[in-house]
């Protein structure tokens, strides 16, 4: 049962990344990093309990939103969901990003919960999560020995499990500028307006003229992670996407998905409306 | 660090207290400093009921917010808002639009209402329903707190033209 | 139409401004001195089990800790968190089957969330720290989650009073055939020109009011045992705290706090008899007791779901010629309140419509979820989920208009209401129709949806309903009420009726004042304390303002004439000479002739003896009025409800564009408060039809025990919403009032289903109606 108060943990306060990064390296796995805490408060007072929680609200710089043109959209640790809504670039360049970030919990929770966090917490229903997943883009992660790139792709290995090393954090989410054609979008379907997922998908797409060059198809809610669409992508390829192309998607993205029934939903639902949602999320990415 | 002592600026007063590593903020208002006002509902996030302004006009949740963290920050509680006994504009119009009824959603409705106003100071109807996304009123279906939103964009509005 | 000083005014409510401050003080902001803290260890792994072992050894050494306590320790009688023993006399509560069924701990596991022990401590944290250090071990039991599975012969029995695990049918002895109706139903049935039929699905609903649970207790130095609760029933609970303790009523006193919501999770007693058999165990401290929002979900009472057959006879002019009707609900692991519910499902079916004759059965059975009690509505929204959805396929075979039909079909003045042989003193419900059908356009959206093609069609509903104002003469209607006027001709009004947020103490302050002749400021509403309170039933059964309105005019009337005798004395006339404006008495015809009321209440209080004659100066005693009100009428509201939906037809997804609800109020003592109620009731009863349900997996372990999974209808999801009061004073309640508490819930669920069914063709028999189930729907039905 959860409980009215927090379990027993000590509180590590780094001043600075450095800080942090040997704190990490001393007490590893024995430490949750709080971003915004929206998820790892809410579990504790549920059953997750650590010896250390790291919280890096005092350390500066990490609350960034860059965008320029050549090098593309760099979101910082701190970086909020309500920043990224608030935002003029993202609304504009990153439309899948934006449009999940408005869709997002509440407007408290946006005001607290970091993108970043979305990523880490490596939940299938995560909603910038699956737009993150369709638009691209690498997580930065520093430990003390360094930092590596890992791309989105090969980010979630399994249910609330990542790439991230114990001693790492994860500094930085950058996603690559977008093409002369290139529209997102992203959806998603609930019990009522205010809730998590029971389905989203999101879609990049870069056409030329009338014709799809590259497309990344995101789903949430269909598996252990937030997955991309490879069959469904290859369809839509080398071709000009019309409804009659849109519909043959209803079939093929039964091959690609594997949802099963928890308290939002049924695998039975999720199967039948995946097609309709994808569809929907595509035509509104070539809208874009 | 288990125990700490934080300085929070709540409604203009500076206040001392030894809070515990474990403490959210909603417990420190509540049990440390006695301020009842900002009520636990769910303690999960989803309510609003905990709900307090951040820096005068942001709104966050108590409920998810270790108080260790927020040493040395300015927190507005309801009963902040009101000064000399007089009503805040915002708590004015849910006096006057009657969007108070069992009136424990309301302290974080009106927390809210600020935030909203804030960004938006005259909302569509859209806007405020969409703002008051997370604030769980079970009593009114909310129709009569819309109306009190309204009302105190036009409160705050006429306000600020006499100042 | 009468003028008056205060009613029909909305004048800002008098508790608005603590709560919008945020100061008003509910039960989890008190803090006492000496405070402990009370935690419940409940059963979390098991929804049916027996405790092999307890050993609560380690915790008892845990920091903070006072006390430990088991169920051996706990020296207190068994109970029944419901009322109802107390509505009836015993012979009835006999027949009916009532039982105290209920322990403060047990051994028998029940429902996942049935307390085991408690531990009492300094602070919360260590309580709950020494909680998870209570050892238990449970011999796991078959897990019951349908009345299909508890009552077949080999089932594990709840209780050894209920053979069977039937917790009630309806009693032989008061129901003849134990069925609730009258005619040859079957006969009537076997005539008839065609018949719909269906069993459908009813959700366990969740009240959800937002404040939770809290209590504190204590076991004073005087051997009194008080509460501070935001119980709905302080003087119900007062009476069964006492019983419970063997303690006399004068040595248990019952505090009512601030109440954040009720909507009948609050109707008896939840978690008062533990959070006192704790502090029983420490005399001198309070203990306070604070549930988390889970608690509410698995230890605190819920709607009663069940399977609802129902079948409806006609003949070809449309006329409802036989209703038969059985609802078999699921109980949950205690009786609370078994025998009500059951009850009045049928009873506001056979209010309704002129049925040829009826027959409904009603009964219970034990399961294995958190126990089902009183939820807004005590069986209507079931009923009218079931009933409603069945006319609407009669009018559409019949093909006529449904709000024809119903304006033909439903009763009015005269008929018997839910009680046969009490009749409708008023009835606005034409008018409810015709108002609410006009505002949302029902006539052009009707035909103008008839035909649609594309994903997202659209539809439009209709639904009914009448409720209750009070319960007489099924149960006991009973509120006491004192008029005391102070010598400044201010008044103090001492009653126990509830205000949990639906506004009722402004509105018994309006009657007061204008029962009194005085101004409103001028009144004080004294609630909430059983020390000082005199009975009332409590806040059941919208009766409130009815019942407890009329109390308060009666005792201001009582004082009143009072009043007016001494100025007749004072004015040397009649009674019925005087008039009185402004808290002056004149007498008619000669207004230089005239007394204040302050003068008048003053000399009875500040009597002195006048030192030259020896004589008394006026007339002596304060002045006090009365009333133990017990009413003999009731006058049940109506009400039409309209709504409007779209539906995808590729994703089964539904979205509310309006509702109109036309509410037959009598008369609004507090418009505001009236329309805030049945905003508030059509957010619940579209809840109903649409999202809320209370889920369980197959070991009848809670899924959605918190605002993350059970959802609720938010700002957004909500309609254009239309509130119409339609006021007609009723001749017998106070002012014209009749009730407005529950009945804004029950209206809408109907319409809601309507809306679909016209929308789609088709209907959706289990509620909630989720995407799942329209997709679903659908698919079966071939396409839309
Ligand atoms: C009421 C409510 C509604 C919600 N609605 C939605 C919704 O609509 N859609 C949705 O997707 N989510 C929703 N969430 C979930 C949650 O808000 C999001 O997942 C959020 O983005 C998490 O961000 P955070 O900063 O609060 O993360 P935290 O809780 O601080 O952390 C989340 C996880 O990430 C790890 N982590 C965080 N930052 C780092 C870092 N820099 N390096 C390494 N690890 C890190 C933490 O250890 C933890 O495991 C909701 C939550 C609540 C309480
Ligand atoms: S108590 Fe914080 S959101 Fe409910
Ligand atoms: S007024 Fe009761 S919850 Fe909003």
């Amino acid at each position: 049962m959860s409980s009215r108060v927090l379990p027993d943990f000590e509180l590590l306060m780094p001043k600075d990344l450095g800080e942090g990064l040997q704190l990490l390296s001393r007490h590893g796995s024995d430490v949750a990093i709080m971003a915004g805490g929206t998820d790892v408060l809410v579990m504790m007072k549920a059953n997750y309990r650590s010896p250390y929680v790291m919280s890096l609200a005092g350390i500066g710089g990490l609350d960034h939103l860059d965008w320029a043109p050549e090098t593309g959209l760099r979101v910082g640790a701190l970086t909020t969901v309500d920043q990224i809504e608030q935002s003029g670039a993202v609304k504009q360049h990153y439309r899948a990003l934006w449009q999940a970030a408005t869709l997002f919990a509440t407007p408290q929770i946006r005001n607290s919960a970091t993108v970043i966090g979305n990523l880490l917490r490596a939940s299938p229903a995560g909603d910038c999560s699956c737009a993150v997943l369709a638009l691209g883009g690498t997580v930065v992660l520093e430990s003390v020995d360094g930092r590596r790139e890992v791309a989105i792709d090969d980010f979630w290995l399994d249910y609330n499990l990542t790439a991230r090393r114990p001693d790492e954090i994860a500094v930085e989410l950058r996603l690559p500028p977008p093409g002369k054609g290139t529209g997102s979008a992203f959806r998603r379907l609930t019990r009522t307006h205010e809730d998590l997922a029971k389905l989203n998908a999101s879609a990049r797409l870069d056409v030329d003229g009338k014709i799809c060059r590259t497309a990344r198809l995101a789903m949430g809610c269909v598996g252990p992670t937030t997955q991309r669409l490879p069959k469904c992508e290859a369809i839509l390829v080398g071709k000009a996407i019309d409804e009659a192309l849109l519909k043959t998607l209803d079939d093929v993205i039964q091959s690609e998905i594997a949802p099963i029934d928890d308290k939002r939903s049924t695998a039975e639902y999720r199967r039948a409306v995946a097609g309709v949602l994808l569809r929907r999320t595509i035509s509104q990415a070539l809208a874009d | 660090m288990k125990k700490c002592e934080i300085t929070l600026t709540v409604n203009g007063e500076q206040l001392t207290t030894m809070v515990a590593a474990n403490q959210t903020l909603l417990e420190v208002l509540r049990e440390n400093l006695g301020m009842t006002e900002t009520k636990y509902g769910c303690g999960t996030g989803e309510c609003g009921a905990c709900t307090v302004l951040l820096d005068g006009t942001k709104p966050i949740l108590s409920c998810l917010t270790l108080a260790a963290a927020m040493d040395g920050r300015h927190i507005t509680t309801a009963a902040g808002l009101a000064r000399d006994g007089q009503l805040h504009p915002v708590q004015q119009a849910f006096v006057d639009e009657s969007g108070i009824q069992c009136g424990f959603c309301t302290p974080g409705m009106v927390m809210k209402t600020v935030g909203i106003l804030a960004r938006t100071p005259n909302p569509s109807d859209e806007e405020i329903r969409h703002g008051l996304e997370g604030n769980i009123c079970r009593c009114t279906g909310y129709a009569k707190i819309v109306s009190s939103v309204k009302r105190a964009a036009e409160l705050m509005a006429d306000q600020s033209a006499a100042e | 139409m009468t003028a008056y000083s205060t009613i029909g005014k909305s004048i800002p409510k008098i508790d608005v401004k603590e709560k919008v401050t945020g100061r008003a003080l509910y039960a989890a902001d008190l803090k006492m001195p000496g405070m402990l803290y009370g935690k419940i260890v409940r059963c979390l792994d098991h929804a049916h089990a027996r405790v092999l072992k307890l050993d609560l050894s380690v915790a008892a050494k845990m920091p903070g800790v006072v006390k430990v306590l088991g169920p051996d320790d706990i020296k207190a009688h068994s109970y029944n968190t419901g009322v109802l023993d107390l509505m009836v006399p015993e012979p009835v509560g006999k027949m009916l089957g009532d039982i105290e069924d209920q322990t403060v701990f047990t051994k028998h596991v029940k429902h996942q969330g049935d307390a085991i022990c408690g531990i009492i401590a300094h602070s919360e944290e260590a309580a709950e720290r020494a909680a998870e250090k209570v050892i238990v071990e449970y011999e796991p039991l078959p897990v019951y989650l349908t009345a299909e599975e508890s009552m077949q012969p080999d089932a594990v029995q709840f209780t050894s009073l209920k053979p069977g695990n039937r917790a009630f049918q309806l009693p032989g002895e008061m129901f003849p055939n134990n069925a609730y109706g009258w005619g040859n139903v079957d006969e009537a049935m076997a005539a008839a020109d065609f018949v719909v039929e269906d069993t459908f699905y009813v959700p366990k609903q969740k009240q959800c009011q937002m404040e939770p649970h809290a209590y504190i207790a204590l076991f004073d130095d005087g051997g009194r045992l008080q509460c501070w609760t935001s119980t709905q029933m302080p003087k119900c609970v007062h009476i069964k705290l006492a019983r419970m303790f063997d303690l006399p009523m004068s040595r248990v006193t019952v505090t009512q706090t601030v109440i954040g919501g009720g909507f009948g999770a609050r109707l008896g007693m939840i978690g008062e008899p533990l959070a006192c058999a704790m502090a029983m165990a420490v005399p001198g401290r309070p203990v306070k007791v604070l549930y988390t929002r889970e608690e509410d979900w698995i230890a605190s009472e819920s709607r009663h779901p069940g399977k609802y057959w129902m079948k409806i006879g006609f003949s070809k002019d449309g006329a409802p010629v036989a209703v038969d009707a059985l609802f078999r609900s699921y109980k949950g692991g205690y009786y609370t309140q078994g025998s009500g519910v059951a009850f009045t499902t049928g009873s506001w079916l056979g209010g309704m419509y002129k049925w040829g004759s009826c027959r409904y059965h009603g009964e219970t059975y034990y399961t294995n979820h958190a126990p089902c009690g009183a939820y807004r509505g005590y069986g209507n929204p079931q009923t009218n989920f079931v009933m409603e959805q069945l006319v609407e396929r009669a009018c559409s075979k019949l093909g006529v208009d449904p709000v024809e039909w119903r304006k033909k079909w439903h009763k009015g003045v005269g008929d018997d209401g839910w009680c046969p042989g009490v009749t409708y003193p008023s009835c606005a419900l034409d008018e409810c129709l015709d108002r609410g059908a006009a505002a949302i356009g029902w006539t052009e959206k009707r035909a103008k949806y008839a035909n649609q093609t594309g994903v997202k069609r659209r539809g439009v509903g209709v639904s009914v309903m009448n409720h209750t104002s009070g319960a007489f003469p099924m149960l006991l209607e009973h509120t006491t009420c004192t008029a005391r006027l102070n010598e400044d001709a201010t008044a103090e009004i001492m009653l126990a009726c509830s205000d949990m947020g639906q506004g009722a103490h402004t509105a018994l302050q309006q009657i007061a004042a204008e029962a009194l002749g005085f101004r409103f400021e001028d009144i004080h509403i004294k609630a909430g304390d059983s020390d000082s309170n005199g009975f009332d039933i409590g806040a059941h059964a919208s009766r409130t303002i009815y019942v407890g309105g009329a109390a308060v005019k009666s005792a201001c009337e009582d004082a009143r004439k009072e009043l007016f005798a001494r100025a007749a004395q004072y004015l040397e006339c009649t009674v019925e000479q005087l008039t009185m404006r402004d808290k002056i008495i004149y007498l008619e015809g000669a207004s230089n002739r005239s007394i204040s009321a302050q003068e008048i209440c003053a000399r009875g209080v500040y009597n002195f003896v006048d030192a030259a004659s020896g004589q008394r100066t006026g007339i002596p005693g304060q002045i006090q009025g009365y009333s133990s009100f017990l009413p003999t009428s009731n006058s049940p509201p109506f009400a039409a409800c309209f709504a409007e939906v779209e539906i995808d037809t590729e994703t089964g997804e539904l979205t509310l564009i309006e509702l109109v609800n036309a509410h037959d109020v009598g008369k609004a003592i507090h418009p505001a408060s009236v329309e805030g109620n049945l905003e508030g009731g059509a957010q619940q009863g579209m809840g109903f039809a649409l999202t809320e349900e209370i889920y369980y997996d197959k070991n009848g372990l809670c899924l959605n025990n918190s605002f993350t999974d059970y959802k609720m209808l938010g700002p957004s999801d909500m309609p254009k919403l239309t509130t119409i009061l339609v006021e007609n004073p009723d001749p017998l309640g106070p002012f014209g009032a009749k009730s407005a508490g529950e009945a804004g819930i029950v209206a809408p669920i109907g319409a809601v289903a309507n809306a679909v069914f016209h929308a789609l063709g088709i209907q959706i028999i289990e509620a909630p109606i989720t995407a799942e189930k329209i997709l679903e729907a659908i698919k079966k039905n071939g396409g839309v």
